[in-house]
């Protein structure tokens, strides 16, 4: 099954990073894969424009089957292999509805921290405004205290959807390490750090932890303020 | 069941016009709603707020289960509701991965379409640049142009039928929707998801012309009952709509 599997992905993306824990879960490790780099733009070769017109990362195939987008792989693998490893998916219709929530709302969560690790890559030097990048800061903030919030909510040691791990700590997992990475403080947000110790030994993602972040364990401190 | 379900909604809202087709294709109809306005700031009113602690709508409750990203909402419906109504997701492996697919895509639309038509509202005055609309506005060319490759396969089938009734004739003329019309297999959930942006796009002055297959996934849906009857009610008042896209 694994064998017919290929991912073509980059070290330290939160999007590839959700499709390699979702096969960790579900117990397809062996599938192919290839390591490529953003930095020599290798996400814009022939190789990834094959599978993904948009030039993309992660880029997944099953047999003849392409799904490139994150979500929509998670998705596709929860549902094609339901019976084997672990369920993703909550049966309960109150712990699924809040996983989809969670799993959608991880969406915006992940803009708003792209909006401010990564505004001087998305936004050409001309078009860069001080007052823009503060308004990104605050938006993030906010979103931070909503996700405080939730965690809070279910109580200590819960997942983002209750009791069970899902799809929502699979999509949304990484951007919590990501924000740890980038020199968030724990201390601000105990309620959040709580979460990423609960979850950086599950063992789906320390198989999948980026690799150049274990050669280099000190992060950057981009985040130490907010 | 679907009296135990409420939707907070602004009218062409595209994620708003998604959750309500989704309830009409599930034989949801009879769910209790409220329209609000955006014009007034009514998705900031605590009423909102006591549902979506972010202020948008949608937002959705289905008893004491509340749901307010529009995706998550259709998914949950569709697995919640699936024996009754409207299959929404394939169980072909190459068909739901395609679903799947388009389904996440149609949120890259969504991006793209909202950063040109709505430039205005989210970028304050002084952080404004030409450079910045313009990349946009190539960003979103890129994109319909992608979509325009997905529904390469779009068209109809037209069947003519004769029907002798006394000494009259009828012709009647039926416009299916041929194989290969929709995103991906049968109608489904990546329908849902992206037609209410299609119908945005040329809303927003959107060249038909120029987007043909665009135009012709339009006019094929735009008809569709759960499509119909959900409808942005101010569309129907004022058919005539803004000039944005015009140049695209």
């Amino acid at each position: 099954m694994a064998q017919n599997m290929t991912l073509l992905w980059g070290s330290g993306s939160a999007p590839c990073w959700r499709v390699m824990i979702a096969l960790e879960e579900k117990n397809l490790q062996g599938y192919n894969h290839k390591l490529l780099s953003f930095d020599k733009m290798e996400h814009k070769s022939q190789e990834v424009l094959d599978i993904n017109p948009r030039g993309q990362l992660p880029s997944f195939k099953h047999g003849d089957n392409i799904v490139n987008d994150s979500y929509a792989a998670c998705f596709y693998l929860e549902s094609q292999f339901k019976s084997q490893g672990n369920r993703l998916i909550p049966d309960s219709p109150a712990e699924q509805a809040l996983m989809y929530q969670r799993m959608f709302e991880g969406l915006a969560f992940y803009e708003k921290l792209n909006a401010v690790i990564y505004y001087k890559w998305f936004v050409p030097e001309d078009e860069r405004h001080d007052s823009a990048l503060k308004r990104n800061k605050e938006a993030l903030v906010t979103e931070l205290k909503l996700w405080e919030g939730y965690l809070k909510k279910l109580g200590s040691g819960s997942y983002l959807a209750g009791k069970t791990f899902s799809l929502a700590d699979v999509t949304v997992f990484p951007t919590v390490a990501y924000l740890f990475r980038f020199g968030l403080s724990a201390e601000r947000y105990p309620v959040l750090g709580e979460y990423y110790a609960l979850l950086k030994d599950r063992p789906s993602i320390k198989a999948s932890w980026p690799p150049h972040w274990l050669e280099n364990t000190k992060g950057q401190d981009t985040l130490k303020d907010i | 069941m679907a009296k135990s379900m409420s939707l907070l909604w602004g009218a062409g809202s595209p994620p708003c016009w998604r959750v309500m087709i989704t309830l009409e294709e599930k034989k949801l109809q009879g769910y209790r709603h409220k329209l609000l306005s955006f014009e007034k700031g009514e998705h900031k009113s605590q009423e909102v707020l006591e549902i979506n602690p972010r202020g948008q709508l949608p937002a959705f409750k289905h008893g004491d289960i509340i749901l307010n990203e529009s995706v998550a909402a259709c998914l949950y419906l569709e697995n919640q509701f699936k024996s009754q109504g409207v299959k929404l997701i394939p169980d072909s492996p190459a068909e739901q991965a395609l679903m799947y697919q388009r389904m996440m895509e149609g949120l890259c639309l969504t991006d793209k379409l909202n950063s040109v038509i709505y430039y205005d509202l989210f970028v304050p005055e002084e952080e404004r640049h030409e450079s910045a609309l313009k990349r946009n506005k190539e960003a979103l060319v890129t994109e319909l142009k992608l979509w325009e490759g997905y529904l390469h396969k779009v068209e109809h089938e037209q069947h003519t039928h004769t029907h002798a009734h006394q000494c009259f004739f009828y012709l009647i003329s039926a416009i299916k929707v041929a194989a290969g019309s929709y995103l991906a297999g049968a109608f489904s959930l990546a329908d849902v998801i992206v037609f209410p942006n299609t119908a945005y796009a040329f809303r927003f002055g959107l060249s038909a012309g120029r987007y043909p297959k665009l135009a012709k996934y339009y006019s094929l849906l735009k008809d569709r009952p759960s499509i119909k009857a959900s409808r942005p009610p101010q569309w129907l008042a004022s058919p005539q709509g803004h000039e944005i896209l015009r140049d695209l």
